[in-house]
């Protein structure tokens, strides 16, 4: 895979995503390989009412292992800056994709990290 | 628009005050009184948190007539306040809170209820006063956190954006 290649899929990966995340929620995937695995269906959270409510932003960052099939498990919390955060970091990598692995590739045991950060962006007011 | 709605009238019937039964307040004195102080304004407030505006509004116009104190009439008018918005009658609306509010300024829920008034009528400044004012009186109160957030929403509007980051290396603890 090209370098072109390497940054072009995760852009087509997020078209055919089946996002758990509400249709006026926007999502920036950004890649540039830290894990062994390829992403297949990435996943993003669902901004929480309440912190929405209460206009908090926060990052969460989520280390797991990927399985043969492509799916996390050993899924925990590393860092956040706000619990309110976690359930749906969690909730997402738990819903997301790798790439399977061919019988004979061995199954990297590096974990893969994944950082969410929950931004509020202004929009022009009616 | 629906969603706006029904957080409107889930928060007004959050601020719908229900007055104490007789039962409770004159424990101390007599346990033979059973029933609310005025059924009429504990009627309306049922009917209020019921979502029957017109028949809330009813009863409490009604149980107001009866009122035999300060603190039943404070409960009326704030709860008149608050069916009238969901009739969409405003002015009569905030002709209700401030009543509320001139018999007892440190009435939070009136707070609430008057900013909604002001929020709908677009009087964004003087629903961010009454709200600061609520919040100074019951920081923790969650219907204030929901009007506040409808104020947001009206002066300043965001947008929730993830960014996912997969770049990150992974720690050598993690390793395994």
């Amino acid at each position: 895979m090209t370098v072109g290649n390497r940054l072009l899929f995760p852009a087509l990966v997020l078209l055919s995503t089946s996002s758990l995340a509400s249709a006026e929620q926007g999502m920036t995937h950004l890649t540039e390989r830290s894990s062994e695995r390829i992403p297949l269906n990435t996943v993003a959270p669902v901004y929480p009412a309440i912190a929405r409510r209460d206009r908090v932003e926060g990052d969460v960052q989520v280390c797991f292992n990927v399985d043969r099939d492509g799916r996390p498990y050993r899924i925990a919390v590393r860092s956040s800056t706000n619990r309110v955060f976690e359930k749906p970091s969690i909730r997402a990598i738990r819903a997301s994709r790798y790439v399977a692995l061919p019988r004979q590739q061995e199954v990297p045991g590096i974990k893969t990290c994944r950082t969410f950060q929950f931004r509020l962006e202004a929009v022009a007011s009616n | 628009m629906i969603i706006r709605c029904l957080v409107a009238l889930l928060l007004l019937l959050g601020s719908v005050v229900t007055l104490p039964t007789a039962a409770q307040e004159e424990d101390a004195q007599s346990r033979t009184v059973i029933g609310p102080t005025n059924a009429d304004l504990a009627d309306g407030a049922v009917a209020l948190r019921m979502g029957d505006a017109v028949d809330g509004v009813r009863l409490t116009q009604r149980g107001l007539n009866t009122a035999t104190s300060d603190r039943e009439r404070v409960a009326g008018y704030s709860n008149l306040c608050a069916g009238l918005v969901m009739l969409h009658r405003l002015d009569e609306a905030l002709d209700a809170c401030n009543r509320a509010l001139e018999i007892n300024d440190e009435h939070w829920r009136s707070y609430s209820n008057r900013a909604l008034v002001y929020l709908k009528q677009k009087r964004y400044a003087d629903a961010k006063r009454d709200i600061t004012n609520g919040e100074a009186i019951n920081p923790n109160a969650r219907t204030l956190k929901i009007v506040k957030s409808m104020l947001l929403d009206a002066t300043d509007p965001v947008a929730p954006v993830i960014t996912i980051d997969d770049r990150r290396q992974v720690p050598a603890d993690d390793r395994g």
